[in-house]
């Protein structure tokens, strides 16, 4: 069924008067909301967006994966990704060979996600998160090492995750997400165990 | 007895009965007057950005203090400020240009030094005969000086929002002072004791003349650009208005100034309309017959002032020949219908 | 208004410039480039009192030579880069270009693939309205419809993210398909969202368009008649709200719109009130728009979204890919062919437009038979609507600019390329 129109018109002034209905209409929904607000502000620091797994955040490489095929950095449209050279062992043939990797630059990266999407391996993949801060502009360029690991995200150790969900009544409503913060619980206990057992052992 | 302690004592009065609670300096500086006011100002600001915050699905100002709802936000805006540098454009008229904002403040206060806040007689800051009278004559007098900001900044955007504010003064003040001088239509007095007196029994007459009293109280809005009728100012076109050049204090004073003006009108609108410290009878005594009183009719006025912050979140802002329509074509009848109605019914006797 | 040749010999003449006799009475306004009211442009206003004689609106701050980059760029990477043209509304803005490449591809996306693209641009026009709304709302001092539109609009950017994997520059629609499926859970969210949105709408005009204050702004302000909308050329829901029937939509479906069920709202005082109930109806239209489809998705299984071209040659790899065994890698993903980083279009010439959230947005695209284009061009919905404010303003009061401005819904990125 293609498009119909539909001729529509200002709607009318309410004929009980230009000034009171329209007027008390406006304050009563003002009214509603002031004692019954409806927040989705995320207080950032405190709390953040543990995204869904499709999130087009951060990039890492599976060094393994990557047969040097260039696709990506030839699809960056930022010019973000290079191939960078580097001598590796070979086992077979029992000589260094020049081997191409790709190394990323997040000054430039736009996360179009173009480059995980078309290398033919899998051998990149996305992390879902994207708040990272670096002490400066040459850190943002990472080394074939860093590029390999998970970027380390500070929110995840002081912030509360929380999770948007649909709702109909509304909208979005910010509910902690606390598998996330066990998880994290448990880490905490481990490495505090952890330690007190190196300190022990020390003394 | 001990004349060291004679002396101390004498010290002491002289300060609590001929300073402190002397009353031009009492009204003008603590309770009604300068320090209430910013206290007053920085708690509506925070309340005003919190409601707003509330309908607008915010949090509104939160960070700096979070058990409290971030409550001392206004105290560090103050500061930052007071820390400001405070530019002095070179094509400004340097004198007016920094003296008006002050001037303005100022003059904004001293309504406060005619309206008593008892009925205690020794507390009356002047004689109140004529009280209701002057205090409506000294709300006239601070806005000249935010037309006279406008003209000193030498801007186009201040000198159009000097324009606009000058058009809004012409409008709102009949409309104030014909709203106001409705008590005194009915009570046969202006004498703003004798209007409160007359209230103590519960006939509040904004209950008995709810007109005067909202044609009063779109007046107030318009005077202070609250928010339906925030034209001076408006931030879309102006940047700010009269104060675009301003920066540091004189910002700062420049919209505390508003604030100032609007607590002012809110303790007027208090007395005339909503009985001032009505349910409770002042008694001889500092502490009953003056701070109590006062505390009441400050209580009353933040209410007032509550209301009217949130409008903003309610309303945009009319065009100006809109906002003078509105005064001229609609509030004006309505107070002049308010002032028979205050006539007649002090003819019947209702009063 | 004359330029006068002979000018007085002071100062340097540069070519195009204008010189004006200052009148008497006259007072020259300039809203922006760096003002609260305005975007990045500037609007030259001549004020006789406070009645606006002369508006003249200057465009160009933002100029970023998307065409002229996109010629030094390999076609899928133009993609990402149209997208800024007008960042929020992306998928409606690279949706013509993809489409005009196609066409020089000779080939078409699959019918799921045009449902999606549908449903993606439909989420990015209900995004983009409540974007332009807001920015009204707070061009007249009411700040609470500018937070409600920002803040309602966060719903449908979740939406959009969860479906594309970013929240604004998505770069959806890729030659030949999409790339990605719908989460599994998407659809029960899609339509929570929008029973959402479709009681908000009805608080919307009870706070705005329905305020008498708000109101009062808006009626008879700015007034566009149907002649002066069509000489002017102008497009998107400010013509419709002039009572031109004009929506690409309607005139020459594309994607799935030829198969679901709308309405086009079509009003007919042209002014700043109806520009604004224009774009609240078309909000309701979309929320129709978004259900049928999420609807259809739903029925109809998951097969190829991409041209079967690049489909059907994938390896095993690229189908574990698409049905999540690849553990770290989200599920319903399609992985581009390598071809893509550097396809080779066949020469030619092709044209595409589709109905963006502001009007139509136009691509002339040619090539010739490199892995660059050889010539985009793109005409953007806000550069045609921009000359209104020329002919609609003067005769208003200086109050009434941010009315009108704001009713245009202008967007001057958009406008600047
Ligand atoms: S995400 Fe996009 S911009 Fe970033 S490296 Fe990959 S292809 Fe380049
Ligand atoms: S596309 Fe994948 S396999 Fe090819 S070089 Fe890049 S990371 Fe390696």
């Amino acid at each position: 069924m293609p498009a119909k129109v539909s001729q529509k018109k200002n709607p009318k002034r309410n004929p009980l008067g230009k000034v009171f209905a329209g007027n008390i209409g406006a304050l009563a929904v003002g009214l509603k909301y002031f004692f019954d607000p409806n927040r989705i502000t995320l207080l950032y620091p405190h709390e953040y967006i543990k995204l869904n797994k499709g999130y087009r955040g951060f990039i890492v490489l599976i060094k393994e994966k990557c047969i040097s095929c260039s696709s990506c950095a030839r699809i960056c449209p930022a010019a973000a990704m290079r191939m960078l050279s580097v001598k590796v062992y070979n086992e077979k043939l029992k000589k260094y060979m020049i081997k191409k990797y790709p190394v990323i630059n997040y000054n430039r990266c736009i996360f179009c996600g173009l480059c995980v999407d078309v290398c033919p391996t899998e051998a990149l993949y996305h992390v879902p998160y994207h708040d990272i801060v670096y002490e400066n502009m040459n850190d943002m360029i990472l080394s074939l090492e860093d590029f390999q690991k998970e970027p380390e995200n500070i929110e995840f150790k002081e912030g509360i995750p929380v999770k948007y969900y649909f709702d109909e009544r509304r909208g979005l409503v910010k509910t902690p997400y606390m598998e996330e913060l066990e998880k994290r619980n448990e880490k905490e206990e481990k490495n505090q165990k952890v330690e007190g057992e190196g300190e022990k052992g020390a003394s | 007895m001990n004349p060291c302690y004679y002396a101390c004592y004498i010290v002491y009065k002289v300060i609590v009965y001929d300073i402190i609670f002397y009353p031009p300096v009492y009204q003008f500086l603590i309770i009604p007057g300068l320090i209430t006011a910013i206290i007053i100002a920085i708690f509506i600001i925070w309340f005003e950005r919190k409601a707003a915050a509330y309908v607008q699905m915010r949090y509104g100002p939160w960070e700096i203090a979070p058990k409290i709802g971030g409550a001392t936000q206004l105290l560090a805006d103050l500061t930052r400020y007071a820390m400001q540098e405070i530019i002095t454009p070179q094509t400004v008229d340097t004198l007016q240009y920094l003296l008006a904002p002050i001037v303005m403040v100022v003059l904004a206060l001293l309504p406060l030094e005619a309206v008593p806040l008892t009925s205690v007689k020794p507390y009356f800051p002047i004689p109140s005969g004529y009280s209701l009278l002057v205090a409506v004559a000294f709300t006239t007098l601070s806005p000249l000086f935010i037309t006279m900001m406008g003209w000193a900044s030498n801007n186009k955007f201040s000198i159009t929002g000097s324009v606009r504010e000058s058009f809004m003064i012409t409008s709102y003040e009949l409309i104030s002072v014909l709203g106001l001088l409705t008590a005194a239509a009915m009570t046969r007095s202006y004498d703003l004791v004798k209007i409160v007196n007359l209230q103590m029994s519960g006939k509040w007459l904004g209950l008995i003349n709810p007109i005067a009293l909202f044609v009063v109280f779109i007046a107030v809005l318009m005077s202070t650009s609250g928010f339906p009728f925030e034209i001076p100012e408006s931030e879309s076109e102006l940047v700010a208005g009269p104060f675009t050049e301003y920066s540091g204090l004189l910002y700062g004073l420049n919209m505390g100034g508003a604030y100032i003006r609007r607590w002012v009108f809110s303790i007027l609108i208090t007395l005339v309309f909503l009985g001032g410290w009505a349910p409770y009878r002042p008694t001889p005594g500092v502490i009953t017959g003056y701070l109590i009183p006062s505390l009441i009719v400050s209580l009353k006025a933040v209410v007032i002032m509550g209301i009217m912050s949130f409008l903003r979140s309610v309303y945009g802002r009319y065009r100006l020949d809109q906002a003078l329509g509105i005064a001229w074509e609609i509030l004006i009848p309505l107070a002049l219908l308010a002032f028979g109605i205050g006539l007649a019914e002090a003819y019947f006797g209702i009063i | 208004m004359e330029a006068g040749t002979a000018s007085s010999g002071s100062g340097i003449h540069l070519p195009g410039m204008e010189i004006a006799k200052a009148s008497k009475n006259r007072y020259e306004v300039m809203i922006g480039p760096a003002h609260p009211g305005s975007g990045h442009m500037r609007i030259f206003v001549e004020v006789d009192g406070d009645i606006m004689v002369k508006v003249d609106p200057d465009i160009g701050f933002v100029h970023r030579t998307m065409e002229k980059l996109a010629e030094g760029r390999e076609w899928i990477q133009n993609i990402p880069l149209f997208e800024r043209i007008a960042i929020l509304d992306a998928c409606n803005i690279t949706l013509p270009y993809v489409r005009a490449v196609e066409k020089l591809l000779g080939i078409e996306a699959p019918e799921r693939a045009r449902y999606l693209r549908t449903l993606l641009c439909e989420i990015n026009r209900v995004a983009s309205h409540l974007y332009g709304m807001g920015i009204f709302g707070v061009f007249l001092g009411h700040s609470t419809l500018y937070m409600w539109a920002f803040g309602d609009r966060e719903v449908f950017i979740d939406l959009a993210e969860r479906l594309t994997g970013a929240r604004l520059t998505h770069t959806y629609p890729v030659f030949g398909g999409v790339r990605r499926d719908i989460p599994d859970d998407f659809p029960e969210d899609a339509r929570k969202a929008t029973r959402y949105m479709r009681k908000r709408l009805n608080e919307y005009a009870k706070i705005f368009l329905n305020n008498p204050n708000i109101r009062s702004r808006l009626e008879n302000v700015g007034v566009l008649t149907k002649n002066q909308a069509a000489e002017l050329g102008l497009v998107g829901p400010n013509i419709r709200a002039s009572g031109i029937r004009y929506d690409v939509r309607l005139n020459e479906p594309y994607e799935a719109y030829g198969d679901v069920d709308f309405e086009i709202p079509v009003f007919e005082e042209g002014d700043s009130l109806a520009r604004a109930w224009a774009r609240v109806e078309e909000v309701r239209q979309s929320l129709n728009i978004i259900d049928q489809v999420v609807t259809w998705l739903e029925k109809h299984p998951r097969e190829n979204f991409m041209h079967e071209k690049f489909w059907k040659t994938a390896p095993k790899l690229y189908k574990d890919v698409y049905e999540g065994k690849i553990s770290y890698s989200p599920k319903y993903r399609i992985k581009l062919m390598p071809i893509f980083a550097s396809l080779k279009v066949p020469p030619g010439k092709s044209f595409a437009r589709v109905e963006a959230g502001r009007g139509e947005i136009v691509y002339y695209v040619e090539s010739n038979g490199d892995i660059f284009p050889y010539r985009v061009r793109v005409v953007s919905p806000s550069f045609r609507n921009v000359i209104a404010f020329k002919y609609v303003m003067p005769g208003h009061r200086l109050m009434d600019l941010p009315a009108i401005y704001g009713s245009f819904d202008y967007f001057p990125p958009a406008f600047d390329r």
